[in-house]
């Protein structure tokens, strides 16, 4: 039978690996996936707590998560085919003064 | 067995996400972020977590992996090339930071683990859709209705940030007739590509400035 903090290790796992991401990487749209990917072991966090203490409120968190990682998707990458449109690069090191 | 199976979808979901992180190509990358929201979602069903392993599919790896990969295709990334390591002097700090970040963590776990609140054993029937909707229709429904709004948002900022003329002013008027529309208005990143574009009709400026075209004939110099 899985415990909870077998949930908490491989959703810290899973966050660090997402934060290295983050780091090293200088794709925009790879940085991007590595964000999603800790929002995921955010949710990963809440729903085991839900479960194991049998509250619906965790989940119900999750709900709300994955409605503004959608709305962080769609500006997100809004934002990616303008600095694209703008700089003909995808780099981070292209975009670093913050104005298009 | 669930033990097994837990052994299992973890470490799908390790795989994938470092593959994520170690592939150069972002197109492998956003196929394994798939795999390690599928193998997310096994672990929710084990959760007793229905609705969530289904919005998970259905969100995460059907609409907003659909919306990825199609601009990872729309904008035709290579691989990026790999580049000499900079600022070699911050290695040992950010060994010292990882360990102090894997001391909090073990901590965490720690008090998780021998907590005197110990999760019931009794079968769980938190997860079930109808709660969750009474959950969001009743306690939270202030926060469903802004999520909605949220969402609003989203949709506005994201049309407003791909229009592609963002930059023109709002009194910029189409003059019918032959256009010559300099390169800089068209597109504002080109400054030092002065080459004067020329089209034909008032329509193909209008298509090119993306703004309506005016019966009415206006000033040449408000463009």
């Amino acid at each position: 039978m899985p415990q909870l903090w077998w949930y908490l290790a491989l959703s810290a796992v899973l966050f660090t690996i997402g934060v290295v991401g983050v780091i090293i990487k200088r794709n925009v749209i790879a940085m991007f996936m590595c964000i999603e990917l800790m929002l995921n072991a955010v949710n990963l966090t809440f729903v085991a707590f839900s479960s194991f203490f049998q509250d619906i409120n965790g989940q119900l968190f999750v709900f709300i998560v994955m409605t503004v990682a959608a709305a962080e998707a769609a500006v997100g990458l809004g934002i990616i085919i303008t600095i694209f449109r703008n700089r003909e690069s995808l780099d981070v090191d292209d975009a670093s003064i913050l104005k298009l | 067995m669930l033990a097994l199976l837990f052994i299992i979808f973890a470490g799908m979901a390790i795989g994938c996400a470092v593959a994520v992180v170690a592939q150069r190509n972002p197109l492998y990358s956003a196929i394994s972020l798939i795999g390690v929201f599928i193998s997310l979602a096994c672990l929710y069903v084990m959760l007793a977590a229905p609705f969530i392993a289904a919005v998970q599919v259905i969100v995460y790896a059907g609409a907003i992996m659909v919306l990825v990969v199609f601009v990872i295709m729309l904008l035709n990334v290579e691989e990026e090339e790999r580049r000499r390591p900079r600022l070699k002097f911050l290695v040992p700090v950010a060994i010292g930071l990882a360990a102090v970040l894997v001391a909090e963590t073990s901590f965490i776990m720690y008090s998780v683990r021998f907590s005197p609140f110990t999760p019931t054993e009794n079968v769980s029937n938190t997860g079930l859709t109808s709660q969750i909707g009474t959950g969001l229709f009743t306690t939270y429904l202030l926060p469903f209705e802004i999520t909605s709004v949220l969402l609003l948002m989203a949709i506005v900022g994201a049309m407003t940030l791909t229009r592609r003329s963002a930059s023109l002013s709002p009194t910029a008027r189409i003059v019918p007739g032959t256009q010559i529309l300099a390169m800089d208005i068209l597109t504002p990143g080109s400054s030092e590509n002065l080459t004067a574009v020329e089209t034909d009709t008032t329509t193909e400026a209008a298509l090119l400035l993306g703004v309506k075209p005016r019966q009415a004939p206006e000033e040449d110099e408000e463009i």
